[in-house]
């Protein structure tokens, strides 16, 4: 009888979804759920299907404050109308850089959420970026440490996913203008499955060396109808001449050589 | 809740029976734990130990920065690379100018099977019709599709297109239309835009899975041939993917050498 | 409905509808032209493809264009595949002229003379209908 026991709870270990050997060792500090998170897996679009331009201008993208106007410090105002006028040659997507939280999220091409128990994770065709959220309660990385992508940890308040990312360096804009921000920025972002096909996105941002206070975007998301639809590779700094132009202009050489 | 518990009864039940049977097979071979949807779990942050066969998959001795390695070719025995005579020299041509020509100087994508062998770690995530691999390696990412038969037609990638099927607890993975820019070493072993390469998965024990590679290609080799290396898992605490922005790092390279 | 009338709106954009650095730099959106000519080259890469093609001007001469294109992956997913354009192929080209006044174009358009096909499609995936559960 006790080996017979002993059979059936190793065979629940093994057979549990929820258990697999990987994630055995984080089942200890795993935050409690009573109810099964909605599954946000899929394919999704935006609704800049050409990207984000001009954060401001975007229809209906920030919404608080009411002005439609990025909070930006006194000192610092002026420079997002400078990186516009003299600096689009340090625009990250020329770089074949990553676009940066929350800007990623309003990128062309749409993106898709893979979700297991232990994370969500995003990848995008545009760069061919990912973002890979675990909701495991763990920790954030260090501060020294500066990702693109940034640092991102999930955790679900019931049918929302809230996610708080830190650790972004300042290379990445917030759209393609010249709108920036510091390697303060800390952005929470929250994911709500308004129906099957929809997910509502909004994100608070704040970084106090550039902006007097927090603001709000918000997007919405429609699930891609095509139902064999699949992401392509996208390679950026193998064929990218536009690099090339900008740096010429700019009396540099570059880098990257287009093939 | 009484649903949860019928679900647990019946999970019991049938993994109590599956034990069972396994318990008689775990005396031969491991047996991995299965995702929710019943795939044999090959999730988790794997890595090569090996740092070899990132600089040269065949037999050689250290150089300046380069450690010796014993190759990673299992077949044929002698483990050097079949290349017919004319791609022997474009080899050789290739290596004289390695440090400049090898695409990873350029920051090109390394295309399969060299992602899986670089000394960086990836992440490994499975849902129902995808098997996603996460590389850490500049954000590559390649989407293995089990539900697609074919390969794709009119259109070419870095890192080729993936198709996956099971065979018993091996992921067998079909990748075609490469084009002809990678290499497979730092060393200049090269392949043209015919390159076909069949990988296998295994999970052999919880922190192993046993990776082999078949390469084909009738321009450049006078007969298939096929490596093979352990992949280890990951089990600091909190391990996660970071970063390796190889573009942005060598245009401050390059800014710092103007200084 | 949404999907369909934002097609629409993007095919009826006076600028292309990928708008970024890129186009802004290189590209002036208020000189539209079309070029027509035969396919020399084409350059299947990201972030942007390029098709060269020769255009017979109408004093005789031949000049070589480069037209830039959105990334191959909408290219495909439009249905211009990587040998969908052959050398020699005849190409009537719609877009807007270069800043710098080199035969360069960006493309918003691409039609294949002898079938008339249209294969640059800007088109984004359709979505699934609101209401439908």
């Amino acid at each position: 009888m006790k080996h017979a026991m002993a059979m059936v709870s190793l065979a629940a270990v093994l057979v549990h979804p929820q258990l697999s050997s990987a994630a055995q060792a984080g089942q200890a500090r795993r935050t409690t759920q009573t109810a099964q998170p909605p599954d946000l897996s899929g394919y999704w679009l935006g609704s800049y299907c050409v990207g984000l331009q001009n954060i401001e201008t975007a229809k209906g993208v920030i919404v608080e404050p009411a002005s439609g106007k990025i909070p930006y410090r006194p000192e610092m105002a002026a420079k997002a109308k400078d990186n516009t006028a003299n600096h689009m040659a340090d625009e990250p997507e020329l770089h074949c850089f990553m676009s940066g939280v929350p800007h990623v999220m309003y990128v062309q091409f749409g993106f898709q959420i893979i979700q297991s128990r232990q994370s969500v994770a995003m990848a995008w065709d545009f760069m061919n970026a990912y973002r890979i959220i675990p909701t495991d309660g763990r920790p954030h990385i260090p501060a020294a440490i500066k990702l693109f992508q940034g640092d991102s940890v999930g955790r679900w308040e019931g049918t929302t996913l809230v996610v708080d990312t830190t650790n972004q360096n300042d290379r990445t804009w917030l759209d393609t203008t010249g709108n920036f921000h510091s390697d303060a920025i800390h952005v929470v972002e929250r994911f709500t499955l308004a129906d099957a096909n929809t997910i509502r996105y909004e994100a608070t941002i704040e970084d106090p060396n550039t902006f007097t206070g927090p603001w709000k975007v918000t997007e919405t998301f429609r699930r891609i109808a095509k139902p064999d639809y699949e992401q392509l590779e996208f390679a950026c700094v193998e064929g990218n001449r536009d690099l090339q132009h900008y740096t010429e202009q700019a009396g540099g050489t570059a880098k990257s050589q287009p093939r | 809740m009484k649903r949860a518990l019928a679900g647990w009864v019946v999970t019991i039940v049938v993994a109590a029976a599956t034990v069972i049977a396994a318990g008689a097979q775990s005396r031969q071979s491991y047996a991995p734990p299965k995702t929710a949807d019943g795939q044999p779990d090959l999730q988790g942050i794997w890595q090569v130990l090996n740092t070899s066969a990132a600089w040269n998959l065949e037999p050689h001795t250290a150089s300046w920065g380069v450690p010796a390695g014993l190759g990673v070719i299992a077949d044929p025995p002698d483990r050097m690379i079949p290349y017919q005579p004319a791609a022997m020299a474009r080899k050789r041509e290739n290596f004289q100018n390695r440090d400049a020509a090898d695409p990873l100087a350029k920051c090109y994508k390394p295309g399969v099977p060299r992602l899986t062998y670089l000394p960086f770690p990836f992440q490994i995530v499975q849902s129902p019709q995808l098997v996603t691999i996460f590389y850490e390696y500049i954000h590559n990412y390649r989407t293995i599709h089990l539900n697609r038969a074919t390969h794709l037609e009119g259109i070419d990638f870095w890192n080729g297109d993936s198709i996956g099927h099971w065979e018993g607890n091996t992921l067998v993975v079909d990748v075609a239309n490469f084009n002809d820019e990678t290499w497979f070493d730092r060393a200049g072993n090269f392949h043209s835009d015919a390159l076909h390469v069949v990988e296998r998965y295994t999970r052999t024990d919880a922190n192993t899975i046993t990776y082999e590679a078949a390469i084909e290609d009738p321009k450049v080799f006078t007969r298939p041939w096929k490596m093979s290396l352990p992949l280890v898992l990951h089990r600091e605490p909190n391990f996660r993917l970071l970063e390796y922005e190889c573009q942005a790092y060598a245009e401050d390279a390059a800014k710092e050498s103007k200084k | 409905m949404r999907a369909f009338l934002v097609a629409i709106g993007m095919l009826l954009a006076a600028g292309p509808a990928v708008a970024h650095h890129s186009f802004t730099a290189e590209f002036d959106a208020s000189k539209p032209l079309t070029q027509k000519g035969k396919v020399t080259r084409m350059d299947w890469v990201n972030p942007h493809s390029w098709v060269h093609f020769d255009v017979t001007t109408a004093d005789g001469k031949v000049v070589n264009w480069g037209a830039e294109t959105p990334p191959t992956n909408v290219l495909f997913r439009g249905g211009w595949k990587k040998d969908s354009l052959k050398i020699g192929d005849e190409i009537q080209v719609q877009g807007f002229a270069a800043k710098d006044g080199s035969p360069t174009m960006w493309a918003s358009s691409v039609i294949l003379v002898s079938s008339g096909q249209r294969i640059l499609q800007m088109t984004p995936p359709a979505v699934v209908k609101e209401g439908n559960p």
